[in-house]
């Protein structure tokens, strides 16, 4: 039988800036996460213990229950975690340190444990070259089990980061490649983004029409996963991402930027916030929100959706709304566990989503003509064709993409047919921003 | 929302002097972005130190006249709580939050940015105007 993990939580409460519970229920939610039992939870306001973080007694105390593992609150530095294995035979362990140990739990995909794997050597590089130097004063057990520490190590980390990086730069650009071509295909790209636990897989499966894993514990997606949704008129792809979480470290941030990019190349972004949460945290989970979005440089329009409706009561949603009129832009109440208000949610998306406009192309009736119209129908959605000298299509789409399929249309065209080519029509004022499109192909705006 | 972001620039010596430029963007935004740019107002100062007194004394004078929450980076108030901002600057005041408050501040930086090497060309043309 498996036996199961065992840890006591621990959080220093700073004097001047009080321990929120939120942080507690966070905690122990993400060691549950995780597969631990927690067998206990330990306070101490004091300012931070410069070997142990808190205070020897909290962690004797820590230690009397029995548990495998400390997990604490705050970052520990590299020498307290070599302090606390030493004197109390105890591994510990921090926030960062937990999370990374979830996502390596998770991680399916060849591109999440390579994330996973680069997340977690930027981690542990600066503490191995600490505990390298340490090693030098003393023996331990510990780093990498049975006290086997090579002086090589820090090198041989360093060198894996390299391979990883480079490795992850492959599956980046096929990444790049592959939503350029859905691009090309006249897809809008659709991101669910939002705080870890807020509900994205499932609004995902409720979206979509899916059944990606959904549960109610942080991380269950590490992943992205893209589907296409049909609302209305058109069609779009949504993609269910990582989420995100408060102070996650930079490294961390770094290593999962393949992921990120689907947020960032997105059309439209989907905030998806967890209404439920307590109105203290509530503002400062969607503002971390806000932040990874900005340091991950996406700029896309955002839909605001505040999810799990169902858990509170009418005034406390509107009480809520309130609360973030400033954080969240078109905001939409959800619940995607009981399927309520999807209708007006697929509305703001394509009131949100860059617009449809509507063009007459002119093509050559000729076998390159075709070829075109063939590319445009693959791309936008045809109206009417008439065909006469010249084929002249009606049709609506976006007019980047439809530009570009005709320029990528033109590209195969082979320049032997001269007589077929049309002269231009007269242009409008709107289809003079539509120069790039080729010369022979006369374009008005229905 | 009605916000003046601020931004201070050249808080660093140079020569033994803080030759700064504080940049005021008044500006209607949304939480994803900047509506509309109503004013941007450049202030420069020389000063010998940049404690909190002197940042206040030049955030104040930046944002005089502008309405709407003032904003400004944490590192520029050294981390202050916003309730202490708010208490010595007598208005409404926040850390940028939403990617329209970023935007905003952004604009701010750059302002000063740009404020600063025109002030600082400028003197080294000879221009006292700093000076007095």
């Amino acid at each position: 039988m498996r036996r199961e993990k065992t840890a006591v939580l621990l959080f220093r409460e700073d004097p001047r800036e009080p321990l929120r519970p939120e942080e507690v229920t966070e905690l122990r939610g993400l060691a549950e996460a995780a597969g631990y039992a927690v067998l206990a939870e330990v306070f101490q306001r004091r300012g931070r213990d410069r070997r142990f973080q808190l205070g020897r007694g909290k962690i004797v105390e820590a230690a009397s229950y029995g548990p495998e593992k400390l997990i604490f609150n705050e970052p520990l530095s590299p020498g307290q975690i070599f302090n606390i294995g030493k004197e109390f035979e105890l591994l510990a362990m921090d926030r960062f340190n937990l999370i990374l140990e979830i996502f390596a739990s998770r991680a399916s995909t060849r591109e999440a444990k390579l994330q996973v794997e680069l997340a977690r050597l930027s981690y542990e590089a600066p503490f191995v070259r600490t505990i390298e130097s340490l090693k030098k004063l003393s023996e331990r057990p510990g780093y990498r089990g049975s006290g086997s520490y090579d002086v090589s190590m820090y090198r041989d980390i360093k060198g894996r980061m390299a391979k990883i990086r480079a490795e992850l730069r492959g599956v980046e650009e096929t990444g790049v490649r592959r939503r350029e071509r859905r691009r090309e295909f006249g897809f809008d790209l659709v991101a669910l983004a939002g705080y870890t636990n807020a509900g994205k897989s499932t609004l995902f499966n409720r979206l979509a029409e899916e059944a990606v894993a959904a549960k109610d514990q942080p991380f269950t997606t590490l992943s992205p996963t893209t589907r296409a949704v049909a609302a209305g008129d058109r069609r779009f792809l949504l993609t269910d991402t990582v989420g995100f979480i408060d102070d996650l470290p930079l490294f961390l941030i770094k290593a999962f930027r393949s992921t990120l990019a689907e947020i960032v190349e997105a059309d439209l972004v989907l905030l998806v916030v967890d209404l439920s949460d307590p109105p203290e945290v509530l503002r400062e989970r969607v503002a971390s929100c806000h932040d990874a979005l900005w340091d991950s440089g996406c700029y896309a329009p955002i839909v605001s959706v505040l999810n799990k409706v169902d858990r509170i009561t009418l005034e406390e949603a509107a009480e809520r709304c309130e609360l973030l009129k400033d954080l969240a832009p078109s905001p939409v109440l959800v619940s995607a566990r009981e399927g309520l208000g999807l209708d007006r949610l697929l509305e703001l998306i394509l009131e949100r989503l860059p617009p449809l406009e509507e063009f007459i192309v002119c093509l050559p009736a000729s076998e390159a003509g075709m070829g075109q119209l063939s590319r445009l129908y693959d791309v936008a959605e045809p109206l009417e064709v008439r065909y006469g000298e010249e084929v002249e299509v009606l049709l609506r789409g976006r007019r980047e993409i439809v530009a570009k399929a005709l320029k990528g249309a033109e590209r195969q065209v082979p320049e032997t047919d001269p007589e077929h080519g049309t002269e231009a029509e007269p242009k409008s004022e709107a289809e003079a921003d539509l120069e790039p499109l080729p010369h022979e192909v006369g374009v008005t705006k229905g | 929302m009605d916000v003046v972001a601020v931004d201070i620039s050249g808080r660093h010596a140079v020569a033994g002097r803080y030759i700064m430029v504080s940049a005021s963007v008044a500006a209607r935004i949304s939480p994803e972005g900047i509506e509309r740019t109503r004013r941007i107002r450049l202030v420069p100062r020389v000063a010998d130190s940049v404690d909190m007194e002197v940042v206040i004394d030049l955030m104040e004078e930046s944002v005089r006249g502008l309405t709407g929450v003032v904003l400004a980076e944490r590192g520029d108030l050294y981390n202050l709580e916003r309730w202490r901002v708010e208490s010595i600057l007598g208005r409404g005041f926040k850390y940028p939050e939403s990617r329209g408050e970023r935007r905003a501040m952004e604009l701010a930086h750059h302002a000063s940015f740009a404020g600063r090497r025109l002030a600082l060309r400028l003197m080294e043309e000879g221009s006292e105007s700093l000076e007095r």
